[in-house]
């Protein structure tokens, strides 16, 4: 670890650590001020760095007037269903490569990974071609499914590397006490394992969350649309210069995985480091 | 209540061989210890036993009924582990009637087990804690505990006090013991401490690489050792070793490093070396007959007994001497070590026993 004994390696590290902080949150500041300023405010010539008459009026236009809630749902089944679905698929998966020997056991997870080595967007043109082919073309199966391919590997492996740790010997005292197999997951592996699961699902829900490419691709009609695409058409056109809908929508949007990440934090902080320090 | 029959029990790993044909019985009732050292296939006899490993070849019979096939829990037998594998999200209670619970025993009959088996094991204020939230040898316990409720035919031990500390491990050695009188059941101990497997067992099996060296009550394996290996592995401080000179004996009286010692009886074959258990020597006069000469290479004073080590003459190795009490020995001082012929094993080249010393008192001259 650094060593912060002398004053002089004090302020150093404070001014780089403000300064990090400065480039982190100064946009999410600005965008937090800009949506509830008033338009008249917005457009001054000298911007202000203080909101002069905070107002709510972008976000009960953003939430009344538009599409906003709509993109919000689809967002909130696209992502949702598709972190539960991508979720319990690493489970078993995890488990199963961690806990037996099969014949292909390596070469399979192996596979499994390099599908992560693609860019996504490479991905995307075979993808395509392929969910026009089944007909989940525009629809919400297809866009989970393309979800689901994205957090599967990287949440299988996740899972994996924790369930390794989990002691052989706890496994053989159920097995040795009658418990089926599965019964042995469900009832002592996975009630052990819940921060990692949680991370697992936090991470799947915020990549399809955060998602713009594949929701843009994927759905044309506007009804199906998820809130990436959703904001970026209603917000940035050329004939749009609503600013203040645009930061009080995107606040709206961000709040579901803030929320998320508040809650869970706990969670998500041991599931990262768990194994890492024991 | 059972008894339980090994005949030629395999284990290969792979190529690797661990054990190489076991046989052996243990009746109904009886504690018996696996000892040896690391490796040599105790954990994995009793894995077997329980039912986690697979039977390479050979038959396992309890109480008349091959279980080679029989899962773990239909098995009759209860295993406590050596990490004590406790389920870490449940509660003592949960823990113990876990096996009960997934039989399908009631409700209430689960707790009335799991409260009578923890009066007995003194864990009654526990049971709604965590295992996180209890001391080692409070964990220790509720493993025992687990194994208990189930009323097992058969108690399989893994080393299960290797991992507290040692007054801890002598506190739950007597518990272990007194468990063993009050419920009679057959128990079967894998350890690598002899002093927990001559105190608790009533039959010790020491192995050696997949093998079965010696079958025997304590005090056989002590004083009828059937090789060197078993000679040299029960005892502690182990059986001193010394090589006979010219690997023949002379009307009776072999030459070793140090001097000559007489032998009461004849070995029948070629003496290749002799052992004698460092409680069986005496320090005498240098110069004395039936004794050896050396010096004192150095003491370990235990307050109970004196251990003094003996650097022989005209050899690198050292004797142990283990006297009773304190002594006060001088580093350097010239000293003979008596030998009592009635105490001198003899082995022949290839480890077999060719003459086993009498059953004697300490330091008997």
């Amino acid at each position: 670890m650094f060593d912060l004994s002398s004053t002089v390696s004090k302020v150093v590290f404070g001014l780089l650590l403000a300064l990090i902080g400065l480039f982190l949150f100064f946009p999410l500041y600005w965008l937090i001020i800009s949506s509830v300023k008033s338009n008249a405010e917005l457009y001054s010539i000298v911007p202000t760095p203080f909101p002069l008459a905070p107002t709510l009026t972008h976000f009960i236009t953003a939430l009344t007037t538009g599409k906003l809630p709509m993109y919000l749902v689809n967002s909130l089944i696209a992502s949702g269903s598709s972190a539960a679905l991508n979720t319990l698929l690493a489970l078993y998966a995890g488990y199963s490569f961690a806990k037996y020997r099969f014949t292909g056991r390596q070469p399979v997870m192996l596979f499994m990974l390099s599908a992560q080595m693609f860019p996504f967007g490479l991905l995307l043109i075979s993808i395509y071609p392929l969910m026009s082919e089944v007909g989940l073309l525009d629809t919400r199966p297809g866009l989970i499914l393309s979800y689901i391919v994205f957090a599967l590997p990287v949440s299988t492996y996740m899972l994996y590397s924790y369930f390794s740790q989990v002691p052989d010997e706890l496994i053989e005292a159920a097995r040795a006490d009658g418990a089926s197999d599965l019964r042995i997951f469900h009832t002592i592996v996975i009630p052990i394992s819940i921060p990692p699961i949680v991370t697992v699902f936090l991470y799947s829900f915020m990549w399809s969350w955060n998602d713009l490419l594949y929701s843009m691709t994927l759905i044309v009609s506007d009804d199906k649309r998820t809130i990436g695409p959703g904001l970026l058409l209603t917000y940035l056109n050329e004939v749009n210069s609503d600013w203040g809908g645009a930061m009080a929508a995107s606040l709206l949007a961000s709040a579901p995985i803030v929320a998320a990440f508040l809650f869970l934090q706990r969670y998500f902080i041991q599931g990262v480091t768990a194994g890492a320090v024991k | 209540m059972a008894r339980l029959e090994l005949k030629q029990i395999r284990k290969s790993f792979g190529p690797v061989d661990v054990l190489k044909g076991i046989d052996l019985t243990v009746e109904d009732g009886e504690f018996t210890a696996f000892v040896g050292p690391s490796g040599c296939g105790k954990s994995t006899l009793l894995r077997l036993i329980c039912g986690l490993d697979e039977i390479s070849s050979g038959e396992m019979i309890i109480d008349g009924q091959v279980v080679n096939d029989v899962p773990p829990a239909k098995r009759g037998i209860a295993m406590v582990f050596q990490s004590y594998a406790l389920y870490p999200h449940m509660s003592v209670a949960d823990n113990m009637g876990y096996a009960l619970k997934l039989a399908g025993t009631s409700k209430e009959e689960i707790r009335s087990r799991v409260e009578a088996a923890a009066k007995v094991l003194r864990i009654s204020d526990y049971l709604k804690r965590k295992p996180r939230q209890l001391s080692g040898g409070q964990r220790q316990r509720v493993a025992i505990g687990r194994a208990i409720v189930r009323e097992p035919q058969i108690f399989l031990f893994d080393e299960p006090l290797s991992n507290l500390d040692a007054a801890l491990r002598v506190e739950m050695r007597i518990e272990i013991a007194r468990m063993k009188e009050r419920l009679g059941t057959t128990m079967i101990y894998v350890t690598h401490d002899q002093i927990e497997a001559m105190t608790l067992a009533d039959k010790i099996v020491v192995l050696n690489a997949g093998k079965v060296e010696q079958i025997g009550s304590p005090l056989d394996l002590y004083n009828a050792p059937v090789n060197r290996f078993v000679a040299g592995f029960i005892g502690s401080p182990r059986m001193n070793f010394l090589a006979v000179h010219g690997g023949r004996h002379e009307g009776g009286r072999v030459r070793v490093n140090g001097g000559t010692v007489s032998l009461n009886t004849l070995p029948h074959d070629t003496p290749s070396e002799i052992g004698v258990r460092p409680e069986h020597l005496q320090l005498c006069a240098p110069g004395s007959s039936n004794a050896l000469d050396g010096r004192i290479a150095m003491t370990e004073h235990l307050g109970s007994d004196t251990y003094a080590y003996v650097s022989l003459e005209g050899a690198e190795e050292m004797i142990v001497v283990r006297l009773e009490g304190e002594r006060s020995i001088r580093q350097g001082e010239q000293v003979g070590v008596f030998v009592n012929p009635d105490a001198v094993h003899v082995f022949s080249a290839d480890g077999r026993t060719l003459v086993s010393a009498k059953p004697m008192a300490r330091n008997a001259a």
